[in-house]
């Protein structure tokens, strides 16, 4: 006798026709509305939820490195150490030398020790594919549009895309589509530097250029800073230029705060960019 | 089981993990759930978009995924009989 199945009926809920897709839509759709609308409280909402995800990546981060080998960890630290130790006293030298030429001539105070507002940042690439940073630190906290950030070192990273009263997002010099018109090498070549995405860079440069590899390339900032260095360069005989690829200074993919100051108007001179029209 | 496991951690690696395990996750997901990859894309996007980037990689990408798993789906679907 042929045996005749039933599925279970519900009115509401039927468990035969669920789509977790359709419900993963929906709520993307919404969520979507949500940041479009409220960026503020969308920032509020996720900001724990980034920094549970930073708190993890550390722990792991802590617990796979305890699996190194103790006497190459020892031999790194004290080469570190000594590297440390050369750079400070470089660093000093330098504080030293950048105070007496301020003397010499005559800086006005109000443009010494400039200091920046200090920013949290709370998701940063890999995680964000657009190589850019999610700063905890908005519009009350003194922070506007075209704001340049700096790591550690003051190496500048980016630049303040967007602001909502708690939060801003910075585009770094890195993302694809950001061009930043800086310069190259000894000679100050002018390059126009193009994000690459993933935390490098690249520019397009004359083949008979007189750059090398580990030349340092130059963004504006309060003059011209060090923002990365040449790490290849493809050249092609039957082509004018060869394309440069840029690390960065700093490690983009593990950097914890960054201090953002108002440069003025020559950083905005120097980028060619899209308006900003997503808060 | 296995569908709802795979679209969250799909939704927790956008936060959590590098995009491109984020990108494999999501394809996976798709053999499954096709609209997992355009529901990832439009989050990823609301989360990370910039406007420096021109355009919304991650949701095209996504859109992208979705109309290749449906035309696969499609092509291996049975016929009548298994309506």
């Amino acid at each position: 006798m042929k045996k005749t199945f039933l599925a279970r009926r519900n009115a509401l809920f039927s468990s035969t026709n669920v789509s977790w897709g359709s419900y993963a839509l929906v709520g993307s759709v919404l969520l979507l509305f949500v940041r479009l609308l409220a960026p503020n409280f969308f920032w509020q909402v996720f900001a724990p939820v980034f920094r549970s995800a930073n708190f993890v990546a550390n722990e792991s981060h802590l617990f796979f490195a305890s699996f190194g080998n103790t006497a190459t960890l020892t031999l790194q630290n004290e080469k570190l150490s000594n590297e440390n130790e050369i750079l400070i006293s470089e660093n000093q030298a330098l504080l030293q030398k950048t105070t007496s030429l301020e003397a010499l001539f005559s800086v006005p105070t109000g443009r010494k020790n400039v200091i920046g507002i200090l920013a949290e940042v709370i998701a940063r690439p890999p995680e964000s594919p657009y190589d850019m940073l999610v700063l905890a630190k908005g519009s009350t906290a003194g922070i506007t549009l075209g704001m340049e950030a700096f790591g550690e070192g003051g190496v500048p990273i980016g630049i303040v895309s967007s602001v909502t009263a708690d939060f801003s997002r910075t585009t770094l010099f890195s993302s694809p589509g950001m061009k930043t018109h800086g310069w190259i090498g000894n000679a100050h070549l002018p390059i126009t530097i193009m994000g690459a995405g993933g935390g490098v860079m690249s520019a397009s440069l004359a083949r008979s250029a007189p750059i090398a590899v580990g030349d340092s390339v130059w963004a504006p900032g309060p003059g011209a800073l060090p923002i990365g260095k040449v790490v290849r360069i493809d050249s092609n005989p039957s082509l004018p230029s060869a394309t440069i690829r840029i690390m960065p200074t700093l490690n983009v993919f593990s950097i914890t705060w960054v201090e953002l100051r108002d440069t003025g108007t020559a950083l905005w001179s120097a980028l060619s960019q899209a308006t900003s029209t997503l808060p | 089981m296995t569908r709802a496991t795979l679209t969250l951690l799909s939704f927790v690696s956008v936060i959590f993990f590098p995009w491109p395990l984020t990108m494999f996750l999501a394809v996976a997901s798709s053999f499954l759930e096709p609209f997992v990859p355009l529901a990832i894309g439009i989050f990823a996007d609301t989360l990370y978009y910039t406007p420096q980037a021109g355009v919304p990689f991650f949701t095209i990408y996504g859109a992208l995924f979705t109309i290749f798993a449906f035309f696969v789906r499609s092509r291996l679907s049975t016929g009548s009989i298994g309506k």
